[in-house]
């Protein structure tokens, strides 16, 4: 299993100014403790599923940057259809990762149906995707992101995390978020 | 019938070149009338939700959007609209081509007909209604004017007054 903020802070370190989309829940809360001072990040405070159709949004409007998405399994499973949507447009500089801790660790830990029969890239790479991976050691993720940020996507890695808390909490306002956020993006 | 194209004219001449849609009858007339322009950029979305979250990306990336869909599909935008485009004021036009008001065929538009306006009101979300094409100049591009003043989402219905509305019975 995968810690979900060493993994956040081992892709922070591979990057530059490359603007990410957090999911709300954990993968926001561990950003903002991994990179705290960074612009670039888009903290989403609700909105559950967004995630991967606003970085595919982002991704379409902004060809020059790659465009990094950091969801939870619950979250995607909330929104399948966008993965349909992102096949069939397919942008080279979209990078979506799914932190799949199999549970809504936020509210308690129940299972999501990860932890079942469902199976996040045969779901991908049944929506269209043809780049789909599935990471279960801090190795593996390091060894795929060094891939993945180095060849044309689009790309979805599922990275199996376990359920560490995640104390970090980023600003609450969602104007500041967004401001912040769209200044990094023209200074880039 | 200059609607469609007069809809495409008063986007092009706001600066919205992504059209993001979920088809019916009276958006495929627009998407015809935009079509084999190059400015525009289309996406067909699988669920009308999905496009707020593409048209709030876009907006970051600095190109505007808008987002075409039947009335029933604000149905499936509700809790985007309430959690992302609304509090981090994302500005956008959503073009709704209306159902179940006059002329309506089918009883299970009708309901969705009743409730959406209110719906858009408990959303705090102004909206305004065209009914004939000697409209569309003030109302269209007027809306699309107060939606970037406002950095908020507005939405412009067509009604069947305007678009006609099919012979079924």
């Amino acid at each position: 299993m995968i810690n979900r903020l060493e993994a956040t802070r081992y892709l922070i370190e591979q990057l530059s100014d490359e603007p990410i989309i957090a999911s709300c829940g954990n993968p926001k809360f561990d950003l903002f403790t991994a990179a705290e001072k960074r612009k670039a990040n888009f903290y989403m405070w609700n909105s559950m599923g967004m995630a991967s159709s606003i970085g595919l949004g982002l991704a379409m409007a902004r060809p020059d940057k790659k465009v990094v998405v950091l969801d939870g399994d619950g979250a995607i499973l909330m929104n399948l259809n966008s993965l349909t949507t992102g096949a069939s447009n397919a942008p080279a500089n979209l990078v979506h990762i799914i932190w799949d801790n199999a549970q809504y660790q936020i509210t308690g830990g129940q299972p999501t149906h990860t932890d079942g029969k469902a199976d996040i890239e045969s779901i991908a790479r049944g929506a269209g995707f043809k780049q789909a991976l599935t990471v279960n050691t801090f190795a593996a993720f390091k060894a795929a992101l060094t891939q993945i940020l180095s060849q044309p996507g689009p790309w979805i890695l599922v990275a199996k995390t376990d359920a560490s808390p995640a104390p970090g909490r980023p600003p609450k306002s969602p104007v500041y978020i967004k401001n912040q956020f769209m200044e990094a993006l023209r200074g880039a | 019938m200059e609607w469609p194209r007069k809809i495409v004219s008063l986007l092009k001449a706001n600066d919205i070149c992504s059209i993001s849609f979920i088809p019916d009858s009276v958006i495929g007339q627009i998407l015809k009338a935009a079509e084999k322009d190059p400015y525009f950029h289309f996406t067909t979305l699988a669920r009308e939700e999905e496009g707020i979250g593409i048209i709030t990306g876009e907006y970051f990336g600095g190109r505007y959007g808008v987002l075409m869909m039947q009335g029933a599909g604000l149905g499936n935008c509700v809790n985007a609209l309430a959690s992302l485009a609304i509090p981090y004021q994302i500005p956008f036009l959503m073009l709704i081509s209306q159902r179940g008001e006059l002329g309506e065929f089918n009883a299970c538009h009708v309901v969705m007909g009743k409730a959406f306006r209110r719906i858009l009101e408990a959303l705090g979300i102004q909206h305004y209604t065209v009914n004939r094409e000697d409209e569309l100049e003030t109302i269209l591009g007027g809306a699309i004017k107060t939606a970037y003043t406002s950095e908020q989402p507005v939405a412009v219905i067509l009604t069947t007054a305007l678009v006609g509305w099919k012979d079924e019975k």
